[in-house]
């Protein structure tokens, strides 16, 4: 068996066609020649589509001769992702959490009980104890 | 069937020091747990194939997450086993990577080898329940 690789899986989902596509096969799998008729998009664009989707595990593809039947195989997706998504949430609060631990406590930073200003100003563009801006909910 | 999350942040201090932050018992006590919760406990046997333990407190309880460290190359590379309840109890593998960036550091958590929903469902009655509380664990983080 594969393994769900979530930024596959995300960025796979990102793409309004492949969303559209995944639609579809939810009702009923599909050639890849028909997907082609169906959506308004060349054979081949719908062919690169189809890869990223099968990358990311969330189609499947049988051969049936000539054919190429593509399948969904999304039923497990919404609890992988959201099982993975909490992985990610966790990991990115830990190390804004670091983060803040380090530029508090660097001597170059400032003070560890008052330096709050200056360990900001020592921060890259992003906020050092929010980062994943509201995935904790 | 496994997963694999990876999750990276930029941040500005070095590579030595960050390392040092997470292999340090003290310093981990410190920012490795909920925000706004009490300091965590952490009791670490810093050497390749020694044990560590982190209980980190809040609300809900105690939870406790163990493992032992398989690679110690400070400070490029720090990776352990990780089993909690959130991994039912699974060893999973976190490799964490320190790669210097300009005058920052880019630390990348590469989390492997995590049993997904559906594979411990199998295994697991009241699987809902377990997750939804470790969802409550990291719920309310990001107000402090």
């Amino acid at each position: 068996m594969g393994e769900y690789q979530l930024d596959s899986v995300l960025s796979a989902v990102a793409d309004p066609t492949r969303r559209a596509i995944l639609d579809r096969l939810r009702v009923s799998d599909a050639r890849v020649t028909e997907l082609a008729r169906e959506f308004p998009i060349s054979l081949n664009s719908t062919s690169k589509h189809i890869k990223v989707l099968e990358r990311a595990q969330l189609v499947h593809r049988h051969v049936r001769g000539r054919d190429h039947v593509l399948s969904l195989r999304a039923e497990a997706l919404g609890d992988a992702v959201a099982w993975m998504t909490q992985y990610r949430e966790f990991w990115e609060q830990r190390l804004a959490a670091l983060e803040a631990f380090v530029l508090a406590g660097d001597p170059e930073a400032g003070d560890p009980e008052a330096g709050d200003g200056r360990a900001d100003d020592a921060a890259p563009p992003s906020s050092p104890d929010d980062a994943p801006k509201g995935a904790a909910r | 069937m496994t997963a694999t999350v990876t999750v990276s942040r930029r941040i500005a201090a070095s590579a030595e020091r960050l390392f040092d932050a997470w292999l340090d018992p003290e310093s981990l006590a410190v920012w490795m747990r909920r925000d706004g919760s009490a300091p965590s406990s952490v009791v670490a046997d810093r050497r390749v194939g020694g044990a560590f333990a982190i209980t980190m407190n809040d609300s809900g309880g105690s939870f406790v997450h163990a493992g032992a460290y398989t690679v110690i190359d400070r400070p490029h590379t720090l990776e352990f086993t990780w089993r909690s309840i959130a991994t039912h109890q699974v060893d999973s593998l976190v490799r964490v990577t320190f790669t210097p960036d300009g005058d920052a550091t880019v630390v990348e958590v590469r989390h492997e080898r995590l049993p997904d929903a559906e594979a411990v469902r199998r295994h697991t009655e009241g699987w809902t329940e377990i997750i939804d509380r470790f969802a409550r664990t990291l719920a309310g983080n990001g107000d402090s």
